[in-house]
């Protein structure tokens, strides 16, 4: 009884064991590479430090390219700065006063009326006029009137005449000795004494 | 089974507590930072997010304003009257400056001629903890470049330097009341203030991302550049050397007289351009608050101010007149010694019997009566619309701010003894330019060419469109009509008839006319004794290429517009016509009788 009973359990456990069997992960073995690893390695490093350095030299270069480029830039400020205080001084020379005033010193005055040449004939127009010192034109305004305080009244100081310092010439030669004297009270005296001379 | 797994639990749980918790008090703690992180969020981006986007772009950013250049203005051939050039201020940063604020101040003040005392507290603050301090403002920039080396191979810190423009007038004084002047920041007047919107251009900003203090940019980093826009050159219708001419003439003239004042005005004929519009006293545009500079020294008296122009209006009337049919140049008038108009009598400049003039004689001479006996053919409205189509009343518009429009009375309220007057020249006033406008008109065939005082065209402040573009040709009177009157102007010069012979220019023909008029005292609205004299004409008188019209207030020296503004006219026709190679036209005299 129980073979029969056995005899299909035997088979369909045959079946799931080959079933399980066939089923069944197994490991593969591992294939190695057979190239060699050292290499590639190195490729890769020299990528990566080529690239690190290269990064690096150019973001020098740039950086130096950038410290040029402002003091280039400084330059082109400073000589453009300079072009224009030459401008300046040119305008202020060309300025029409400091044209006339330089003219008028030389003795140029602006004539009353033209008169024209016609280079062709050689023949004038307009009526020829002298163009005299009255048509020389004030070119400065008239200086301000300086006020009494500023402006004392000269002192005049009357020198003896040369005809009768002869004889006083030793007292001339005196006058070292008194070098001392602050040199307006000498004239001073000089003075005095003249005066009294020439009366 | 299971007793190992209690066992491994209560292990467990005596070192880690029970999960729920574990789970609670870890999602407790998560909640309470990211809460924290949650009202910070709130705080930047909620609250004030602009400040700290501006403070993280201020970290390590460089800014540099870029200044536009200002407009230059220019002369008619491109001469520069007002120009910009780069400059510098100097700033200070007291904090660091203080400490050898005396040492800094000298080298300072000897390297850029400023006061060293003000240096001195610029350098140690003027405010306590002030870090901005200014030291010197428009410093040419070469200048400021060597001070600011100087001082760092003295090892000074705390000096700094920024744009700031200088505003440049070359020709110092040369059309200073036209062009106006720049205050510190801000134009104050004249045409720097009328155009500044076209003359001021936008300001450029660049940023970028610096290294250093240098300001040296980090490349393939974040910046940014807006380039400036410069402003607009101006161009005027002024001849710069033309322009110093007639002021030179005008103050010698200002001061042989002493007079208060005077204005000339040179036109082209044919265009209307005002070449020279000059106002004697003036000012230095370089330095407009120099001692002694009045504040009315620095607008333009020519148009801002009224005056009665006097006699040389009788050259409008009379033109008007012969226009109408209603005059011609050999009529013959008898004039009395004077004449009774209901509440006053009219006189001459000049005693005089009953003498007989022509139409010719009466300009030639000059004479009131004759004038207002000429011009009884005309209604006051008849009068007035005439005077007002050669722009008496009306602004001329050339672009001058605070110009003004001149007094005419409409015809319909001017009683005829007021007619009367305003015939030869009084109860109406005018500016300078408008005057010489009108004179124009008859010198340019009776067409009246507005005038102009820009070139191409330019807005104003008020939003109007000035200059040549827009000048406007309208005839007044017709071309026999300005021809006679220019016939009997031609006679003022004569040396025997008229009475300006002083006005003649050698060798060309010259009409004119003179004009004295009295002032008019503004306090009390009556005439004050002083006197405006003047004189308007133009040359070639038979083919008119310039208009000179000359002003002189309140002359301090007796004479009239023959004897003070006559010579100053010569002189200035006689360069304007050398100047722009005006040969004479060799053209015959006037013949025209003044007496009968």
């Amino acid at each position: 009884m129980s073979s029969p009973a056995l005899q299909p359990r035997t088979r369909v456990s045959r079946l799931a064991q080959e079933a399980v069997d066939k089923a069944r992960l197994s490991v593969v073995p591992r294939v190695r590479s057979r190239a060699p690893r050292v290499p590639f390695v190195t490729l890769v490093s020299l990528v990566l430090v080529a690239g690190i350095v290269g990064l690096l030299l150019f973001n020098t270069s740039m950086q130096q390219a950038s410290f040029a480029a402002s003091s280039l830039q400084s330059e082109a400020d400073t000589l453009a700065a300079r072009e224009q205080t030459l401008r300046m001084e040119l305008d202020e020379l060309r300025n029409p006063q400091r044209v006339a005033q330089a003219a008028q010193s030389m003795g140029m005055v602006i004539p009353a009326a033209p008169v024209f040449l016609d280079l062709a004939t050689g023949k004038t127009s307009g009526v020829r006029t002298p163009a005299t010192r009255e048509n020389a034109i004030q070119l400065l305004p008239p200086a301000p009137v300086i006020p009494a305080v500023l402006a004392p009244e000269p002192t005049i100081v009357e020198v003896p005449p040369t005809t009768e310092t002869t004889t006083e010439t030793p007292a001339a030669g005196e006058q070292p000795a008194d070098a001392k004297l602050p040199g307006t009270g000498k004239n001073k005296q000089g003075n005095k004494q003249g005066k009294n001379r020439n009366r | 089974m299971p007793s190992i797994r209690a066992t491994g639990n209560g292990k467990r749980g005596a070192s880690r507590g029970a999960p729920l918790l574990r789970l609670r008090i870890g999602f407790v703690l998560i909640a309470i930072v990211l809460s924290f992180f949650g009202a910070r969020l709130v705080q930047l981006q909620g609250v004030d997010p602009r400040s700290y986007a501006a403070m993280a772009a201020a970290e390590g950013a460089a800014r540099l304003p870029l200044e536009a250049e200002r407009g230059d203005i220019l002369d008619r051939n491109g001469v520069p009257l007002a120009d910009s050039i780069r400059g510098k201020m100097v700033i200070a940063d007291p904090v660091l400056t203080a400490g050898t604020a005396p040492d800094l101040a000298r080298l300072l003040s000897d390297r850029l001629s400023i006061d060293y005392f003000k240096t001195l507290s610029a350098l140690r603050g003027r405010n306590t903890g002030s870090r901005y301090e200014y030291v010197a403002r428009r410093v040419p920039s070469t200048l400021a470049g060597d001070t600011l080396a100087a001082l760092d191979d003295a090892g000074f810190e705390g000096i700094t330097l920024e744009d700031d423009p200088i505003r440049d007038y070359p020709a110092g004084d040369v059309a200073a009341n036209l062009i106006g002047y720049m205050g510190t920041d801000e134009p104050l007047g004249g045409f720097e203030r009328t155009f500044d919107k076209q003359l001021a251009g936008t300001d450029g900003l660049a940023t970028w991302q610096s290294t250093s203090g240098k300001g040296v940019r980090i490349p393939l980093r974040e910046s940014t550049l807006k380039e400036p826009k410069d402003g607009t050159p101006l161009h005027t219708t002024i001849d710069r050397d033309l322009q110093w001419f007639t002021a030179k003439v005008l103050a010698q003239a200002v001061q042989q007289y002493r007079a208060e004042s005077a204005s000339a005005v040179v036109l082209d004929t044919r265009t209307g351009e005002t070449l020279a519009l000059v106002d004697v006293p003036t000012f230095d545009a370089n330095a407009p608050t120099a001692p002694g500079v009045k504040k009315e020294d620095r607008g333009s008296r020519a148009m801002s101010d009224t005056y009665e122009p006097g006699s040389v209006e009788k050259v409008l009337t009379v033109s008007s007149l012969i226009d109408a049919g209603k005059a011609f140049p050999r009529q013959k008038f008898k004039v009395p010694p004077n004449l009774a108009r209901q509440d006053r009598v009219i006189g001459d400049w000049f005693d005089h019997g009953m003498i007989r003039l022509t139409l010719a004689g009466i300009i030639a001479k000059s004479s009131n009566i004759g004038t207002v006996l000429a011009a009884d053919a005309f209604s006051p409205p008849q009068l007035v619309a005439y005077l007002q189509r050669f722009g008496l009343g009306q602004k001329t518009n050339v672009g001058v701010s605070g110009e003004t429009q001149g007094l005419l009375k409409s015809g319909d309220v001017m009683t005829s003894q007021e007619k009367d007057r305003v015939a030869f020249g009084q109860s109406l006033s005018v500016n300078v330019l408008q005057m010489a406008a009108a004179v124009n008109t008859i010198a340019n065939k009776g067409v009246r060419v507005s005038p102009s005082l820009i070139s191409g065209s330019a807005v104003t402040d008020e939003g109007m469109t000035v200059g040549t573009d827009v000048a406007t040709r309208t005839r007044v009177v017709s071309k026999q009509a300005a021809r006679g009157t220019a016939k009997m102007m031609e006679k003022v010069v004569d040396p025997e008839d008229g009475v300006a012979p002083a006005a003649a220019v050698p060798g060309y023909l010259v009409a004119g006319k003179t004009g004295t008029a009295q002032r008019v005292e503004a306090e009390c609205g009556c005439y004050d004794g002083s006197t405006t004299v003047s004189f308007g004409g133009f040359a070639p008188a038979d083919d008119a290429r310039f208009t000179v019209y000359v002003v002189v207030h309140a002359p301090r020296v007796d004479g009239g517009g023959g004897s003070i503004a006559g010579p100053v006219f010569s002189r200035i026709m006689g360069y304007v016509l050398g100047r722009y190679g005006v040969e004479p036209t060799n053209g015959k005299p006037s013949r025209l009788p003044v007496e009968w």
